[in-house]
């Protein structure tokens, strides 16, 4: 398989008045096509932000992003039209990703305007609506008239309008119910296999994650910790922060918890971004803190089996 | 336990709805259960299911426009819906608590913890108190909700402090007033999973140590299962199943229990499941027989138009269902 995006050494650095927040530091994968590569954390580990920088809504203080091959760094509005189209991105909530004021109609139908001028706009948007399993006549809808779910699923087809090949979804379900959950996945899923898509899935439900992604990388305070592909990464897991984060899961039945690694308990809390500790960032709640911990940042090692870790138990 | 010397809240065919601008909306219908002493229940369904409007019911904080119709909720024997406001302000202060889903809104953001917190310990103590004593009592109930240098949580703003730690603040001052009963209204849900679990382990040892019995609202189903020891599942304001928390995880009989449960994706699975097709009815039209119809594969001619009983299905497990008759 190719690889489709690349980030190699990305930093991005805000400066704030209390100091510098290292937002993304030093961030290395690639996505290979046709992949759903999945990016886990807790809140305030920069998953976002990496989203962000791919989708060119921030310029990388360093670092590059290769999509195809190609560097891309500009910024959003500097970016040729192409690249627009191939990349989309899908929100968290779709009730603040969607203008309230436009019709469904309205809604699909720019982005098929500018980036596909030359196909039939009616039945293009009947086509879409069709792909995400949402009956037609939804088209002359106000997204208030529509489910969280539904509207999802809108979300979802407008970024389908512009035929992209590459989709970031950014916790595409963590507003929704589980019953509703599954639908988009499924829809999701679907139009993967049609459209050859590669999807960057952001999410902090690793549940979810372990049934839907190849590959999975965890994040903690802007730096990759662990990453590996998803049956490695939920039987095998190395590092003590991502058997924190698997012991902390709720699960709904007895074989799952089988699953779990069962040693570590969660302890402490991610501290802001502002003051990262040294060394390596996680050593404040790691249960196997060692004196080099808290000196000296470990790098990714790759443990073979392209599983990847930076600790220094290993 | 089936006594009822042990029931400390017993909720009985409560029944109620909003008044609004399209009409009346007919949102809790028949709800009935029962929390014994030193027990922890939970509540699972999903959003706009009429949990959080149950547990208004019984804190007796519903909005102005919903409108009891029916039913009665029994407080060691006292109807809470008949008694006057004082009444139920002095239960409030020494009896039950309630902690909301999103510890930031329920904090004020202008005023330090400690005022909030010497407020809420004046207001629910009967004596007066010195401002030594109140002082002593809120970093006691701080170090309760294990929260390191409580001295330094006082004296903050609700903004300087993360989530985690503004749940563990608003958990500390509600155990000033729940004495006997706490309603945990999806307390870990605005959470990451790692804080949500420590939140948890800390409600759980609190509850068990103090002997406080517990109402655990949420709609992550793993959560509650861990926590409890029975489960109410409820669906467009009635309770469909209820039982012990190993039987309904591992044994549901009601069709929506059955079809939520296999809708949570699972560790180490392999695929996802496609969740239960519709959505919860409109309250101004509910579906006149068991509200699930609209959604229910397995339903019958009957289900249309009757409400179906509770029907016993297991040891201390009922389901609302005709399959079950």
């Amino acid at each position: 398989m190719d690889t489709i995006l690349e980030l190699r050494n990305l930093k991005k650095y805000f400066k704030t008045k209390r100091g510098i927040v290292k937002a993304v530091d030093d961030v290395n994968f690639e996505i290979k096509e046709n992949e759903i590569f999945g990016l886990v954390g807790e809140s305030g580990s920069g998953k976002t932000t990496v989203a962000n920088l791919i989708m060119g809504i921030y310029l990388p203080t360093s670092g590059e992003i290769k999509y195809k091959g190609e560097t891309i760094f500009k910024l959003a509005q500097k970016r040729p039209k192409w690249l627009k189209k191939e990349i989309q991105m899908v929100f968290q909530n779709p009730a603040s990703s969607l203008n309230p004021k436009k019709t469904v109609r309205q809604i699909l139908e720019l982005p098929i305007k500018i980036h596909r001028p030359d196909v039939p706009i009616q039945k293009t948007i009947y086509d879409l609506l069709e792909k995400v399993d949402l009956p037609t006549d939804y088209a002359d809808r106000h997204p208030d008239e529509l489910g969280g779910g539904e509207k999802q699923l809108i979300a979802i087809a407008r970024a389908l309008a512009t035929e992209p090949s590459f989709i970031l979804l950014d916790e595409p379900t963590s507003a929704l119910d589980v019953s509703v959950q599954g639908k988009i996945i499924n829809v999701l899923l679907k139009i993967r296999e049609e459209y050859k898509l590669t999807y960057l899935f952001i999410t902090h439900n690793l549940s979810l994650m372990s049934n839907v992604a190849n590959r999975v990388a965890i994040m903690y305070l802007g730096k990759i910790k662990e990453l590996a592909n998803v049956d490695e990464f939920f039987k095998n897991p190395m590092h003590p922060y991502t058997q924190m984060l698997l012991s902390s899961i709720p699960v709904v039945s007895d074989e799952e918890e089988k699953l779990k690694p069962k040693k570590i308990v969660s302890t402490g809390e991610i501290p802001g971004a502002l003051n990262i500790p040294p060394g390596c960032s996680f050593h404040p709640r790691c249960p196997f803190v060692m004196d080099v911990c808290k000196t000296k940042d470990p790098d990714l090692k790759d443990l073979g089996n392209n599983h990847y870790v930076a600790c220094h138990l290993y | 336990m089936t006594n009822n010397v042990n029931k400390l809240l017993e909720v009985k065919n409560l029944t109620l709805g909003y008044k609004v601008y399209e009409g009346y909306l007919k949102v809790i219908n028949n709800v009935s259960l029962d929390l014994y002493y030193g027990e922890k229940i939970g509540l699972i369904g999903e959003s706009g299911c009429g949990k959080t409007t149950t547990m208004k019911a019984i804190m007796g904080i519903l909005p102005s426009n919903a409108v009891i119709q029916g039913g009665e909720i029994l407080y060691k024997g006292v109807d809470l819906l008949k008694i006057s406001k004082k009444e139920m302000d002095k239960i409030r202060k020494k009896n039950i608590s309630m902690i909301f889903q999103d510890p930031a809104l329920a904090l004020n953001p202008v005023f330090k913890i400690r005022e909030q917190f010497y407020d809420k310990i004046k207001y629910c103590s009967e004596n007066k108190l010195t401002r030594t004593e109140v002082h002593n009592l809120s970093i006691k109930f701080l170090k309760d909700a294990a929260l390191p240098e409580p001295d330094r949580i006082l004296d903050s703003y609700p903004f300087q402090l993360s989530g985690g730690m503004k749940q563990r603040v608003i958990i500390g001052m509600s155990l000033v007033s729940a004495n006997e009963l706490l309603i945990a209204d999806e307390p870990g849900t605005s959470l990451d999973v790692t804080i949500e679990d420590q939140i948890m382990r800390l409600l759980k040892s609190i509850v068990d140590q103090k002997g406080i019995s517990i109402i655990l609202i949420s709609h992550a189903l793993g959560t509650v299962r861990k926590f409890v020891d029975r489960v109410y599942v409820m669906y467009a304001g009635t309770i469909v199943e209820f039982g012990p928390t190993q039987e309904i995880f591992s044994n549901p009989k009601h069709p929506y229990t059955a079809l939520l449960l296999s809708s949570v994706p699972r560790l180490g699975g392999k695929e996802v499941s496609k969740g239960i097709p519709g959505v919860v009815p409109n309250y101004l039209n509910p579906p006149k027989g068991c509200r699930f119809v609209t959604r229910c594969p397995y339903k019958m001619d009957i289900c249309e138009y009757e409400t179906p009983k509770m029907y016993e299905v297991g040891k201390d497990h009922y389901a609302a269902c005709f399959h079950y008759k």
